[in-house]
């Protein structure tokens, strides 16, 4: 499926900065994804539902192998295809309510993902169907996967499944607003809120006179602690977070608002955390099993505190939780200049040594209490309930 | 403390010289009860403003007052302007403004006192060293060991008893403001009290002599002594703990080291030209680097390696089979006490079942106990976080002085908890850490 041309230039665009690393961080590639596909969502031609989902697909696809660290970008891409697939059921429902017994034509179709292998087939069929009907140009099948058997709810495993069949009729002409309406406010609006989402159960988790230890820079975790700080008096230490500083800048930023903080070097981690009451790290993902990838040195501070029985806490948006399961953590790292760690101008000494400088870090989820979201919070153990409920199972892997 | 005997006074009373301050022994009476009056003035000034009556106190509380205002760096809102000693009071407030309030009891680092008059009674040799220790010039506690104990070899070869006192009574009272002065530049390491400690009971044995030993002869014998401390304790305990650690180098190992240690070096490299294959991680951290000084020697004598920052540990610790760490000294619960970071290599390395081996000297071994890392410490230079290895980024903490809820910490050592030491290699064999104390005895 071809984007326009305007467009097309805008992704190119997009994928080289992600390619070249100009664009870091959750939060800005998850923006500029979610508008990207607002536009590939209003600006293409399609007549129905799959045909969108093939083209989001396609390009989540593309813009995900330019920057496979990035795991921000995969997760709106599916989220926008939930909302898409929402929307398609959600007007079925609206469509049967209306034209209820006009649609005999039609095979059946059950709004729950539960239901048996033969009418989801038929989803795809008459989708199939549809667009031939249309006189769209050719385009590949979607993959067929063998048919994932879930439960959405405990409460579904009581449900006469025969009974939810909806008939089904495709009019997409109303679902494009529908669908604008949906990323806009879903995931567009939302980014802008999970800030204040999760700063305000700061005062859920910090109580007076505490002793806060957190690393490296995030914004989520500034405005946590901010939040804080207005109500109750605490002191935060920072670990500087070697070579990049980040945490420096964190902790300048903390001074600024009023928190005493104090700036520890990262190797005095283990020596001060038999102070430190609570650990807050940020995340840059959150994967399937509850682990996370972090900026480095999150590790050592997570492990530093299971070994004082130090509480950690993870502020984290729901965007970043990806269905993605490490198999293998340094799938998830990336290495970045060594210049930092051990510089270019000891060229006679650099030639000779292996320097490595990686960028993130990988905890694993036995090391973390509790995830803050912007919904509420929950353990690691219960994470993997919150990206069923935020991505479609078909979505998984793009 | 450790120090015992006479010179403890004198120690602490070169502390407080070295603070700026004249120690009130050396004050004239008349100094005494002007100083004390002067308190009393300040203190009937403090409570008619409401403060409280001690002046740690009353700084601190003004401290939290300052939290508030929004510039700290200007004079004008600090104290009350009516207090005589205004200026003075601010100066010790900001001062003590971006102190790590729970580390208070540690020294902050200090500049030695240059001031010729001062110091005019100790040994040039002396003054030469505390420069370098006080600079960071010298470090690592062997070096820092060697070096104390030749200069102390030095002055005691050159002093010359006055006419009333024979050398063996007298050289205790002359090298005592000798030690003050080194404490007073940088606070002393574990290894060098004991070692101070054993050269003052060699002192004393030699007073006790009966008959008395001429001044030749007692000299001779605590130069001899001194010499025969460095070869046997130091020396060829380093040459045995090579050997000893021998045992546990193999091929194909990939050790994993911290920072540096002479003693580690030293087994690196001689396992090498004993020709075993190995790879060595180097772990280094801001702002000290010492790693770069022993990547630097291991890749010259040909050695594969690898370097990383601390907080990279994480990422190589996979393909590690051995951790070899050096001590700045071994506690008597078996606890570590080794350049900060050490801890948390010996922490992740544990957590992942690699076994870690620790190289230390008995006369390291010292009769102290401490759980946490805060009780006794050392505190760097804090401008040193500020230092940034990329120069072309200005560093956010460059103003960090003037934010008045900002602290830097740079602490210098800490402690290892024996849970995660494997095995200590010193030069009477390998060891459990756990039997710290028992090797201690021995040598007491």
């Amino acid at each position: 499926m071809v984007l326009s041309k305007a467009l097309e230039s805008q992704v190119e665009d997009f994928i080289s900065r992600l390619k070249r690393r100009q664009i870091v961080g959750s939060y800005e590639v998850a923006k500029e994804t979610a508008i990207i596909l607002r536009q590939v969502v209003s600006t293409t031609r399609w007549s129905d539902a799959s045909v969108l989902v093939h083209v989001i697909t396609d390009l989540g696809r593309r813009l995900v192998a330019a920057q496979p660290k990035e795991l921000a970008v995969g997760n709106i891409v599916r989220r926008v295809l939930k909302i898409i697939r929402e929307v398609v059921r959600g007007e079925l429902e609206t469509d049967d309510i209306m034209n209820s017994g006009t649609s005999e034509d039609s095979d059946g179709f059950s709004q729950d993902s539960e239901d048996d292998a033969d009418s989801d087939r038929e989803f795809k069929s008459i989708l199939a169907q549809d667009t031939e009907d249309t006189d769209h140009t050719p385009r590949p099948e979607i993959p067929q996967r063998p048919k994932l058997q879930t439960e959405s709810s405990m409460f579904n495993l009581l449900v006469d499944k025969n009974s939810e069949d909806i008939d089904y009729s495709a009019k997409s002409y109303n679902m494009k607003p529908l669908i604008i309406q949906e990323i806009n406010e879903e995931i567009i609006a939302d980014l802008e809120t999970v800030y204040k989402g999760i700063a305000d159960q700061a005062l859920e988790h910090i109580h007076a006179n505490e002793v806060i230890m957190t690393i490296g820079y995030s914004r989520t975790v500034k405005d946590f602690l901010t939040k804080a700080a207005a109500k109750r008096s605490f002191q935060v230490i920072v670990a500087e977070t070697s070579p990049t500083l980040q945490g420096q800048a964190m902790a300048a930023s903390l001074a600024e608002v009023g928190i005493e903080t104090t700036v520890i070097t990262d190797s005095a981690i283990h020596a001060v955390m038999s102070r430190v009451n609570k650990v807050v790290l940020g995340a840059h993902a959150v994967l399937a099993n509850g682990g996370l990838v972090a900026v480095t040195g999150s590790q050592m501070v997570a492990a530093a505190a299971k070994h004082h029985t130090t509480p950690v806490l993870v502020c984290t948006a729901l965007y970043k939780l990806s269905p993605l399961f490490p198999y293998d953590v340094d799938l998830f790292n990336v290495c970045v200049t060594p210049e930092h760690v051990l510089s270019f101008n000891e060229g006679t000494l650099i030639d000779k040594v292996n320097v490595l400088n990686p960028y993130y870090d990988f905890v694993a989820p036995e090391l973390v209490n509790l995830f803050v979201h912007n919904l509420g919070s929950a353990p690691p153990s219960y994470v993997y309930r919150l990206i069923n409920d935020n991505y479609d199972l078909e979505d998984t892997t793009l | 403390m450790i120090i015992v005997g006479p010179s403890h006074d004198t120690a602490q009373g070169g502390h407080q010289a070295a603070g700026g301050r004249k120690s009130l022994k050396d004050m004239t009476k008349a100094e005494r009860r002007a100083l004390q009056e002067q308190k009393v003035k300040e203190k009937q000034g403090r409570m008619a403003a409401g403060l409280p009556g001690s002046a740690k106190k009353a700084s601190e509380q003004e401290a939290h007052k300052k939290v508030n205002s929004p510039k700290i760096g200007s004079t004008s809102n600090l104290a009350q302007p009516t207090a005589p000693d205004a200026g003075k009071q601010a100066k010790k407030q900001q001062n003590k403004l971006n102190e790590v309030p729970w580390l208070s009891h540690l020294d902050p680092p200090k500049k030695p006192n240059t001031a010729s008059n001062t110091n005019r009674d100790l040994h040039p040799a002396i003054l030469a060293l505390g420069l370098r220790f006080a600079e960071h010039k010298m470090v690592g506690s062997n070096a820092r060991c060697v070096a104390m104990l030749t200069i102390f070899a030095k002055i005691i070869r050159d002093h010359k008893p006055p006419s009333d006192a024979s050398f063996s009574r007298h050289i205790q009272k002359y090298l005592d403001p000798h030690i003050a002065y080194l404490l007073s530049v940088r606070p002393m390491s574990l290894s060098m009290r004991e070692c101070i400690r054993w050269l003052k009971k060699e002192i004393s044995e030699i007073v006790e002599e009966d008959p008395p030993l001429t001044d030749e002869v007692a000299r001779n014998r605590l130069v001899e002594r001194i010499e025969h401390f460095i070869k046997e304790r130091i020396t060829m305990a380093d040459t045995l703990i090579v050997e000893n650690g021998m045992q546990k180098i193999q091929n194909g190992d990939v050790i994993l080291t911290y920072a540096k240690s002479s003693v580690v070096e030293a087994l690196l490299l001689e396992a090498k030209r004993s020709g075993y294959e190995f790879r060595v991680i180097v772990v280094d951290s801001r702002p000290m680097f010492e790693g770069k000084h022993l990547l630097r020697r291991l890749v010259s004598a040909g050695i594969e390696c690898s370097y990383v920052l601390l907080s990279s540990l994480y990422v190589v610790l996979n393909t590690v089979t051995k951790v070899i760490l050096g001590a700045h000294a071994l506690l008597n619960n078996g606890a570590v006490y080794s350049r900060i970071g050490t801890a948390m290599v010996a922490m992740a390395a544990s957590d992942k079942q690699i076994p870690v081996i620790v190289c230390c000297e008995t006369y390291k071994f010292v009769n102290r106990t401490q759980v946490d890392s805060l009780v006794l410490n050392e505190m760097g230079n804090a401008d040193e976080l500020v230092k940034s290895s990329i120069p072309s980024n200005t560093n956010p903490l460059s103003n960090w002085r003037d934010l008045p809820n900002l602290r830097l910490l740079n602490l210098l050592y800490d402690v290892t908890p024996s849970k995660h030491i494997t095995l200590v290699v010193t030069e009477v064999g390998l060891i459990p850490c756990t039997s710290a104390p028992v090797i201690w005895r021995e040598y007491k």
